[in-house]
């Protein structure tokens, strides 16, 4: 379980985000919407430490994540799959997923052998640069790189960004079937708010930084006024 | 294939095991070294600030200076003065607009002012001053265009050193050659030959991106010597070549001098002159080069390529013209400090020549003409300055301290200047300037 | 064969093979410390002279070759993390002329501090093997133009390039090497500790150039001297930029290929002065035709 408490974050004279708070529960997906520039990204890059925040609490489990570096956080089981994907196009597939079972405790043949099996396109491919990938392909295998270290957190940034719709629909249910099967922390971070709510159990509304409205995803889904917030008419 | 598994198992482990070892050592060290050099730059910083300050109340541009004064003195002067003062003022105000219409014609007019009076202090200077002026002012010219080149296009080239030996050579060779040929063709001359060899290195180099080509320009550094030995009947091989007969100033002028005084020498004052007079000319391009639209695109082109491109900037051209512009300076600078020392070797022209151009352009300020001037005069008087450290410090000075003195200084500097201040001195004070200007509106 | 052996065309290649190999080592250095650091250390040669000097010292309190030989190697990758965290560390996210201008600076001052404490003239490294050409055949004298120590060196150079290859193709640390250098970011969010990566890219690459540099040294003439290896790392350079700064094995062979080319040149055109003018040449010629070097793999670019 994921608890931020008042999180504040500031460029310079921009404030990024401004005193959020939210939990996110394990074997839970927790949707953060929002508009272009809300903050969302913002949010998961601090909890992975990319950036600095001025005030506020992470916390996993006990464990205070501010202060922590990236790298650490990583190894505490926090897996973050980034805006863009991140495959590292210079390495094959199978380098990619190497790359990401390091900090795991598992041997990384078993490892690999469990994210061909979730995702036997990857198996095809195992030899090829992740350059030569489709998108779908590569939003595989950026998941698949973050699941085979066996973490306790997923954090994904906009995953269905730039792939068809039915290709999304297939992420969203793999997403909500590993986050149940494994007892997965999911923060999900989406542009595509209307199948982010589908599949979670909470959502968070951010509008430039501030949390506008943190309830479940059902009632957010339903709230005509939220609409505004994250179907991209907001002022 | 096991045993291959198992060999780079082993050889895995071998490698950590020595990294853990080795990091071992590093951290404490690198730690202690770190917090010591960092304290040092820190205390380098609050130090600059004052001196800076000092400079800025020196510095500061005097038309706003004077305009401030006199509008501050006007408010309580009599009606009298007040009246002079008002003329003054309308003296001073047409020139700041002329200076931004015709900006050409005022750079020109201010070059010809700071040229003058500059040929005026020389009659008062020591022979030994005058002659560092002329060496420092034909090496400013050197420093010049690496200004451009590296502050405008963002190429670091470490082959100046070497365009200036072209220069110094050329010279050298035809002035041995053809003793008719009057200094400026001589010098036309230096700057083509280092303009054409610039060419030469540059249409290759410059599609090198940055770290290749100052690599492939350390290359044509290290070289450079070797080439010289290639033609060395022409260049006289190891040895120094001496010009047939030393820089001397024409009858009239002689004569115009010869009621001086005992004490000054006219030859090195006309060496002096002769060097501000050139680098004057050479300045007064280069500012217009910084400012025209050839040097604005440049500027483009280093700070956002893409943008540069889409402005249908050619980004080749831009480069080699920049790279061959710098060479061709560096000739010219090399010819004239040849006619002022009156002597060519190949030791002069190794790499940390080029190295040292460079560090005395990084303290003077990379990109601007004043840190030119500045790194020139350094560089001049840095022999001078060591020197003097030498028989201060009681060292032996043929010593293999004394001799290394120069490369660790400007090597420590160089890398000092970088970290603390790398936009230089002359950079430096403009971003204050324009700092304090903001601030104030 | 003995004649054939004996050849001045033979003798050449040798010669020039065993040159080669070390200015190759001296470009796998570079090729390490820019796929590790996207860094191109134009200090690279001065370091490494200077981490021998560190090393052959214990020369004075009669400590053997052998012993020397790894202090020399332990200074170098000593003296390569210092730099890196010191130095290199206040460097990152700077514009591109920063490091380049530094390094340059580094450059001068460590030659000229190996000159004030050790002096210019140079300093003999003693060899373990003999430097006596092998005899091929007692009763004629002739020589192949190989000797023992020939021999050795070429071997470590070997030896040095396939555990470096090895290490960075086939194990994890390489794999979290290469990434370090290509994706930071990404990375760090793997959990690879990447300021650890790049401090070990320049204890490697330091320690390489500690290698080439005690061979170099025990080829020259006078010995080890501050500015020894400033023309081996000029034509290191140009090799590596021939054969594509991403290549460990282009590095070697570019090197190699220079090294023969030098030698014959050297002997049929009897001037050595020529060599920098073609090397120059051939990098001319390479950067026009496939500017990404000869054995990138790359397409686009790279440069």
């Amino acid at each position: 379980m994921i608890r931020v408490k008042g999180l504040t974050v500031s460029y310079g004279a921009v404030q990024a985000l401004r005193d959020v708070s939210f939990e996110a529960a394990s074997g839970s997906v927790t949707a953060v919407i929002g508009a272009n520039g809300a903050g969302k990204t913002t949010l998961l890059r601090t909890i992975s430490a990319l950036v600095h925040s001025t005030s506020g609490e992470i916390d996993l489990d006990g464990t205070q994540l501010v202060g922590k570096t990236t790298e650490s956080i990583a190894r505490l089981g926090v897996g973050h799959v980034p805006e863009g994907r991140g495959v590292i196009e210079e390495f094959t597939v199978e380098e990619n997923l190497r790359l990401g079972a390091l900090h795991g405790n598992e041997s990384f043949s078993a490892g690999l052998a469990d994210q061909f099996e979730l995702f036997p396109v990857l198996a095809e491919r195992r030899k090829q640069h992740a350059g030569t990938l489709s998108g779908g392909e590569r939003q595989m295998l950026a998941m698949a790189r973050a699941l085979i270290a066996r973490p306790s957190v997923l954090l994904l940034d906009e995953p269905s960004l730039g792939l068809a719709p039915l290709v999304t629909a297939e992420l969203m249910k793999t997403i909500k079937e590993l986050c149940v099967s494994r007892q997965l922390t999911v923060i999900l971070v989406e542009q595509n708010a209307v199948s982010a709510l589908r599949v979670s159990e909470h959502a968070v509304v951010l509008h430039v930084g501030r949390v506008a409205a943190y309830d479940r995803a059902e009632v957010v889904a339903n709230d005509e006024n939220l609409r505004h917030y994250y179907l991209g008419m907001a002022e | 294939m096991n045993t291959f598994a198992g060999f780079l198992r082993r050889l895995s482990l071998l490698a950590r095991a020595i990294l853990k070892v080795v990091l071992a050592v590093v951290a404490p060290l690198a730690g202690f070294l770190r917090r010591l050099l960092a304290g040092f730059l820190r205390r380098l910083s609050v130090l600059a600030r004052p001196i800076l300050k000092v400079m800025l109340v020196v510095v500061t541009p005097l038309a706003g200076f004077l305009r401030r004064l006199l509008a501050g003195l006007l408010r309580r002067l009599s009606v009298v003065e007040r009246a002079i003062l008002r003329v003054v003022l309308v003296v001073l105000t047409p020139l700041a607009n002329f200076r931004r219409h015709h900006p050409v014609l005022a750079r020109g007019i201010l070059t010809v002012v700071f040229v003058a009076v500059s040929l005026f202090a020389t009659y008062f200077f020591d022979p030994i001053t005058n002659y560092n002026l002329a060496a420092g002012a034909a090496m400013s010219i050197v420093i010049v265009g690496l200004s451009f080149l590296t502050g405008f296009s963002g190429q670091v080239s470490l082959g100046n050193g070497a365009f200036m030996g072209v220069g110094c050579y050329v010279a050298a060779i035809w002035a041995n050659h053809h003793a008719t040929t009057p200094m400026i063709g001589v010098l036309a001359l230096a700057t083509a030959a280092g303009g054409a060899v610039g060419l030469l290195i540059g249409l290759p180099a410059t599609r090198l991106r940055g770290p290749y080509l100052a690599g492939m320009t350390i290359a044509f550094a290290v070289a450079f010597p070797s080439v010289l030995d290639l033609f060395s009947s022409w260049t006289n091989g190891g040895t120094a070549l001496q010009l047939p007969q030393l820089l001397s100033p024409p009858g009239w002028i002689v004569s115009l001098f010869s009621k001086s005084t005992g004490s000054l020498t006219p030859n090195n004052m006309w060496l002096a002159d002769v060097a501000i007079i050139v680098a004057g000319v050479a300045f007064f391009f280069m500012a217009n080069l910084f400012q025209s639209r050839t040097g604005r695109a440049m500027r483009l082109v280093r700070e956002n390529e893409v943008a540069a491109e889409l402005a249908g900037v050619s980004l080749a051209r831009a480069r080699v013209l920049a790279f061959m512009v710098a060479a061709a300076y560096a000739g010219l600078g090399g010819g004239l400090t040849t006619l002022v020392s009156g002597s060519v070797a190949p030791s002069n022209f190794q790499l940390n020549l080029s190295i040292t151009i460079l560090a005395v352009l990084v303290i003077g300020g990379i990109g601007t003409l004043s840190g030119a001037l500045i790194g020139g005069m350094v560089y001049a008087y840095s022999t001078t300055w060591i020197n003097q450290i030498v028989s201060h410090t009681n060292l032996d000075p043929t010593g293999s301290v004394a001799t290394s003195l120069n490369g660790i200084i400007f090597g420590a500097l160089l890398i000092i200047v970088m970290l603390v201040a790398p936009l230089g001195i002359a950079g430096s004070l403009r971003l204050f300037i324009a700092k304090g200007l903001a601030r104030r509106s | 064969m003995d004649g054939f052996l004996a050849s001045r065309a033979v003798s050449d290649l040798l010669v020039g093979l065993h040159f080669g190999v070390v200015i190759g080592l001296v470009a796998l250095s570079l090729v390490l410390i820019w796929r590790a650091t996207h860094i191109l250390n134009f200090a690279q040669g001065a370091m490494a002279a200077f981490s021998a000097y560190l090393g052959m010292s214990l020369l004075s309190y009669n400590v053997g070759y052998w012993w020397c030989a790894i202090a020399s190697v332990f200074a170098g990758l000593v003296f390569g993390g210092i730099t890196e965290r010191v130095l290199i560390r206040r460097l990152y996210g700077k514009p591109e002329i920063n490091p380049i201008v530094v390094m340059v600076g580094f450059l001068a001052l460590l030659e000229a501090i190996a000159t004030a404490v050790w002096g210019a003239s140079g300093r003999a490294v003693p060899l373990p093997f003999s430097f006596v050409d092998w005899q091929l055949n007692s009763q004629t004298g002739q020589t192949i133009a190989i000797s023992p120590e020939g021999v050795y060196q070429i071997v470590a150079a070997l030896v040095v390039t396939i555990l470096i290859v090895v290490l960075f193709r086939y194990t994890n640390l390489g794999l979290q090497l290469r990434a370090a250098a290509v994706a930071p970011e990404v990375s760090r969010l793997l959990g690879v500790r990447v300021s650890r990566m790049l401090t070990l890219g320049w204890i490697l690459s330091s320690g390489v150039g500690a290698v080439a540099a005690v061979i170099v040294a025990s080829n020259f003439g006078p010995g080890l001297t501050p500015t020894v290896m400033d023309a081996p790392f000029a034509i290191a350079f140009i090799a590596a930029a021939v054969g594509g700064l991403e290549s460990p094995w282009g590095a070697l062979l570019a090197g190699v290929a220079f090294g023969i080319m030098q030698q014959f040149v050297t002997d049929y055109l009897n001037n050595s002065d020529y060599v920098f003018l073609i090397a120059l040449g051939v990098l001319v010629v390479v950067l026009m035709i496939r500017p990404q070097g000869v054995f990138s793999k790359s397409v686009s670019r790279r440069v």
